[in-house]
């Protein structure tokens, strides 16, 4: 009978695993990979292509090991931060996350009001409360499954990009040549290292890990769900990777002989309306929406499971707001917190590509802790890693290090982009 | 996970774990330990401490003494060694987590801040 | 002494971002082709939405955003390193005061002349563009 039950429960979850997948997206989609992706194709072609590819490997390497960390240790990434380095060294990347994510948070809910300034004409200046409004109805009182799985599902339209593409007549061999050879006609070498820098940040961004791996507590996986975790981190990082790298191509082929260069998020969406019309722009708006919107409810939580973890609160969608109390004030002044940013009436794209920039710059600090935790055979038991994925982590380390000392003077002397 | 069947313990198995009672409510991690000098030259570890006192005190000595000044301990809780069930990463508590003053800043903000909001889930408001 | 390693990064990283500031003065060619690009996509924007592509309203939210994307650029461009000659400056502000004009108050009816506001945007872009790559 309890073996039944198990296996009925094994099921569920692979249930879960079509719709976790696509909750990747929202969080490798977001504000600030949009961004980067329209600009980095209008300014250089496909030239960029391999720092989206390098992003992506890097992502799924550390969705994959912070899933399987928590699928069998039971303890999220916040949770053996302050464990096993002590309340000192947890601070670093607390403070780290605070400065980014809020931040970032803003420029995602300013994304959100320009989503549903494109499909209303109403100024996104009016809908930004509205969409801070949206963000923490759903953060305060819908499951887990709902803030999973609403904008994920949204996230499939993703796909149409492709299908815009395809119907652009696909990808002229001279745009295709700038794979290799990227084109610097609309931008200069500055711009390109910068934008290496901005799409590492915008799609490495720490708090994805810390919301799956709190995800993963919700969902109560175990060490039997470590296949679940490797399929839901290839298959949904390479799914959202497809959408950003379908970004640059259109921005490529549409933007780039156009002499755009993909600095308003609206004007990417003209590359969606040049094959398919008015129902082409609805189509950007639309995924612009899902994509923002999912990263706003990831980032909040992300930040509001750091903090609560990290000084042992309780926390969980799965409880009402009074059961979890500190965790849903601290997430409800979060959000206080990015409308008052957003209240400084920045461009969001320009303030997703300034977060991108933060994020990258601390990234070292929120990612080194991986290296001695994955290794810590008190927490994964026989499941530590192997010498390829210590080898790839100190890639990693070593790209984000590179990348954090050239990314804030490159954004200042190219002019944030 | 951690199978503890010695009694020897590091300072650092006990700091900033997972306080737990015995009704599954985590209410916050150790943040420093209060310890006794027996007369037979023995060191024991009578209490844990949590408390934004003992969390400023990790960072820097002044910290916690500018804290102390405009908390006045109010804050901070002593809980006895003999209060803890099982060892681990997590501390497991024998009692349920309303017999526990650590916990009380949840229940206050419940109770004061959260019900004002709607949907709190506060059968009051 | 470790203790003290997080002051120093922080340090450094505050030298870093100051002096940084102080260089930032943007130069003249990534201000005229940001400008350039800016007036470009209004252009697009303005004929998508008269051919039906995009709706009046998606293209009224687009133009809200090269509003704060443009106005007072101007000033940034006069003040930028590397300007050129005063007779061609003095040229590329007209062109950008020609095409602010459309930005400011796009035709997005039937009733106005959008063909003379799409003119406008071309000539001002094509202009920039240029300056901006020579």
């Amino acid at each position: 009978m309890k073996k039944q039950k198990e296996q009925h429960e094994q099921k569920n979850q692979w249930l879960s695993i079509a719709l976790g997948i696509v909750t990747a997206t929202g969080g490798f989609l977001d504000a600030g990979t949009v961004a980067t992706s329209g600009e980095a194709g209008a300014k250089f072609g496909l030239g960029l292509i391999w720092a989206v590819l390098v992003a992506t490997v890097a992502v799924i390497l550390l969705v994959e090991m912070v899933g399987r960390f928590t699928a069998v240790s039971k303890k999220t990434y916040a949770d053996a931060i302050r464990e096993d380095f002590g309340f000192r060294f947890y601070l670093l990347p607390l403070t780290a996350e605070l400065i980014a994510e809020s931040l970032l948070l803003a420029a995602e809910l300013g994304g959100i009001a320009i989503a549903l300034s494109l499909l209303t004409g109403i100024s996104w200046h009016i809908l930004f409360p509205v969409a801070a409004l949206l963000v923490w109805i759903l953060t305060w009182r819908a499951p887990f499954d709902v803030i999973e799985n609403g904008p994920a599902l949204l996230g499939l339209l993703t796909l149409s990009f492709i299908a815009g593409i395809i119907a652009l007549g696909g990808i002229p061999f001279p745009v295709l040549t700038t794979l290799w050879k990227p084109s610097f006609q609309q931008g200069t070498v500055t711009d390109y290292l910068y934008l290496v820098a901005a799409i590492l940040g915008a799609t490495i961004s720490p708090y994805l890990l810390y919301f799956y791996s709190s995800g993963a507590r919700e969902e109560n996986w175990t060490g039997k769900s470590l296949l679940l975790n490797k399929v839901t981190a290839i298959v949904g990082m390479g799914f959202g990777s497809i959408g950003s790298m379908a970004l640059v191509v259109l921005g490529a082929i549409v933007l780039q002989p156009l002499n755009m260069t993909s600095n308003t998020l609206g004007e990417l969406g003209l590359a969606m309306a040049k094959p398919f019309g008015i129902i082409g722009s609805y189509l950007f708006a639309l995924t612009l929406f899902a994509t923002c919107l999912g990263a706003a409810l990831e980032i909040t939580l992300a930040l509001s499971y750091n903090v609560a973890q990290g000084f042992g609160w309780e926390w969980g969608e799965g409880k009402k707001p009074v059961e979890a109390a500190r965790f849903n004030l601290v997430l409800t002044i979060f959000l206080l917190v990015a409308v008052a940013i957003g209240l400084f009436g920045i461009d969001p794209l320009q303030l997703a590509l300034f977060a991108s920039t933060i994020i990258a710059l601390f990234l070292p600090i929120s990612l080194s802790p991986f290296l001695v935790l994955m290794n810590d055979a008190q927490y994964l038991g026989n499941k530590t890693n192997g010498r390829f994925t210590n080898i790839a982590i100190i890639c990693i380390l070593v790209i984000a290090f590179v990348v954090a000392i050239i990314s804030l003077p490159l954004e200042i002397i190219s002019g944030g982009g | 996970m951690v199978d503890r069947t010695d009694d020897i313990f590091s300072v650092r198995d006990i700091l900033d774990s997972q306080l737990e009672t015995s009704d599954h409510i985590e209410i916050g991690r150790v943040a420093d330990v209060a310890v006794e000098l027996r007369k037979d030259g023995t060191l024991v570890m009578t209490h844990v401490i949590t408390g934004p006192q003992a969390l400023a005190g990790r960072v820097s000595l002044r910290l916690k003494a500018l804290f102390r000044l405009v908390l006045r301990d109010r804050f901070e809780h002593h809980i006895p060694m003999n209060e803890i069930k099982k060892f681990g990463p997590t501390l497991y508590l024998r009692g349920k987590a309303e017999q526990y003053a650590a916990g009380q800043s949840e229940r206050w903000i419940a109770n004061h801040i959260l019900r004002w909001i709607p949907g709190s889930g506060n059968a009051k408001g | 002494m470790w203790k003290k390693v997080p002051i120093y990064v922080g340090f450094i990283i505050l030298l870093l971002m100051t002096t940084s500031c102080q260089l930032k003065q943007p130069s003249f060619s990534i201000t005229a082709g940001n400008i350039g690009s800016a007036f470009a996509a209004s252009e697009t924007t303005l004929l998508y939405a008269h051919e039906g592509k995009i709706t009046y309203a998606y293209a009224a939210s687009s133009f809200d955003n090269f509003q704060s994307e443009l106005n007072g650029a101007d000033q940034t461009i006069a003040a930028s390193q590397g300007v050129p000659a005063a007779s061609t400056m003095r040229q590329l502000l007209s062109l950008y005061q020609e095409a602010m004009r459309a930005v400011n108050t796009p035709c997005l009816n039937d009733t106005c002349n959008w063909h003379i506001q799409i003119a406008a945007l071309d000539r001002a872009s094509k202009a920039f563009l240029k300056a901006g790559n020579s």
